[in-house]
């Protein structure tokens, strides 16, 4: 699709990553100032100098003063704030244990980062939305583990879960603002990093990307533009009567049980 | 917005409202060209299936709706396509006033979500789930879903239209099995303050 977001200024975080550096771009290509916010700032320079107007911001979600200054710093160089994605988020490969094996500390990482960065975030980006009065629109980025629990994740899962319902709860406080909130639950993407779990050396599928996919109507993982498409979509001046709304991107693996 | 049909061939499958007549004239703005008739009887790249959306219709058999859409999704598996389901949000949160227009939503979402597996990946199937919307009046939903909707208003014509180009854009390939609200967040929880 295209639309015309010329007089807006996004904000999205983990914008270095592989989906949230295309969704920083789809939203650029559609006329958006993009702040490329990042714990990685290299990586957010990088990807900010690839779009027609950006500014890289290195971001620690986790981080209230780190998160300010972000804030600040959008004011000082835009003076507005429209639209924030929430991409920012971690998941572990290294702990793929049960609930009763699971570490605390990296539960502690994973949900400091995944919910409690979500908080910290939006808390902060909202002040500007609201003082400016011209409503805005924030899109979260959860997962589909936050609607079907899968094993071996419980704390990705739970932070997950619980950002599909704190999206409803934003919707329903901030909708009388103006401030549209709303969720894409993506599926399987394939990026550089989960390419080397998805594929064998020979380039075909491993077999435990085959029995997922297995799962999934589409038969593929999505392309990191695929999900940058959804948004860009709930960001957009047409989707003004879309709020609370949690939409998965996933290529029909929630759909059901392929049984 | 602006998405590119391309020449896309697009079908109706049920009644005509105001929204209905938006989204066909908005997918011929936007490079689509509408046939008459449904497959098999006619090749499409797009069917729409459109439900009563007042609040009291009745909104159609399932079963029926089920099996007519299930015929033209086998017609069109050959070329690919996306069908599209024009429904009312109540298929995700039922009303008390209306048990059977709720229950007959809540069955065509299922029928939508079984298509979708079953035809995946060569169509995409989705639907749209229109809460109060109105023009001069009310063409889906009800007023009484105002007191709960959290953007205070019924949507517009445009704003329901805009749902359906969205699932119709070949750029949104990796969406199926879904239904999007476009209900101002109305079923998204209890917009009051207790």
């Amino acid at each position: 699709m295209r639309c015309d977001l010329s007089d807006r200024v996004a904000l999205v975080t983990g914008a270095a990553g592989a989906i949230g550096s295309a969704i920083a771009k789809r939203l650029s290509d559609n006329g958006a100032a993009v702040v490329v916010a990042d714990i990685d700032i290299g990586g957010a320079e990088r990807v900010a100098a690839g779009l027609r107007n950006a500014m890289a911001c290195a971001l620690d979600i986790r981080n209230a003063q780190s998160v300010d200054a972000a804030i600040a710093s959008v004011s000082e160089r835009y003076g507005r704030l429209d639209i924030l994605v929430n991409n920012a988020g971690v998941n572990t490969l290294a702990h793929r244990v049960t609930i009763d094996e699971f570490p605390p500390e990296e539960w502690d990482r994973i949900t400091g980062i995944d919910l409690d960065g979500l908080y910290i975030m939006s808390r902060a980006a909202l002040a500007p939305m609201l003082a400016a009065g011209r409503g805005g629109r924030i899109v979260n980025i959860a997962s589909v583990v936050g609607l079907a629990a899968m094993r071996l994740q419980s704390p990705f899962v739970a932070a997950k879960a619980a950002i599909v319902h704190l999206t409803r709860s934003m919707a329903i406080e901030l909708g009388a603002k103006g401030i549209l909130t709303n969720a894409i639950a993506p599926g399987s993407v394939m990026t550089a990093l989960t390419a080397k779990l998805f594929y064998n050396d020979d380039g075909k599928f491993a077999g435990r990307t085959q029995e997922f996919l297995a799962h999934v109507p589409l038969g593929r993982p999505a392309r990191p533009e695929e999900i940058a498409e959804a948004v860009l979509f709930l960001a957009s001046p047409a989707a003004s009567y879309i709020n609370g709304q949690v939409l998965a991107v996933d290529g029909g693996w929630t759909t059901g049980y392929m049984m | 917005m602006e998405i590119d049909l391309a020449g896309a061939a697009i079908t109706l499958d049920g009644e005509t409202n105001p929204i209905v007549d938006a989204v066909l004239a908005a997918l011929r703005a936007n490079g689509g060209h509408v046939v008459e008739g449904v497959p098999p009887r006619a090749a499409a790249d797009i069917l729409l299936i459109s439900c009563p959306l007042r609040s009291g219709t009745k909104a159609g058999d399932p079963r029926s709706l089920y099996a007519d859409a299930r015929k033209a999704a086998v017609t069109m598996t050959e070329r690919g396509g996306r069908i599209i389901f024009l429904i009312s949000a109540v298929a995700g949160m039922p009303m008390r006033r209306h048990p059977r227009f709720s229950m007959e939503n809540a069955s065509i979402l299922a029928g939508m979500r079984a298509l979708a597996m079953e035809f995946g990946p060569r169509i995409l199937v989705n639907a749209v789930g229109f809460g109060a919307v109105e023009d001069d009046t009310i063409v889906s939903g009800d007023k009484a879903m105002l007191s709960h909707t959290p953007v205070g208003r019924a949507g517009r014509i445009d704003e329901a239209v805009a749902a359906v180009l969205f699932f119709c854009d070949p750029l949104n390939s990796y969406t199926t099995g879904q239904m999007l609200g476009v209900d101002g967040g109305w079923a998204a929880g209890y917009g009051r303050n207790f």
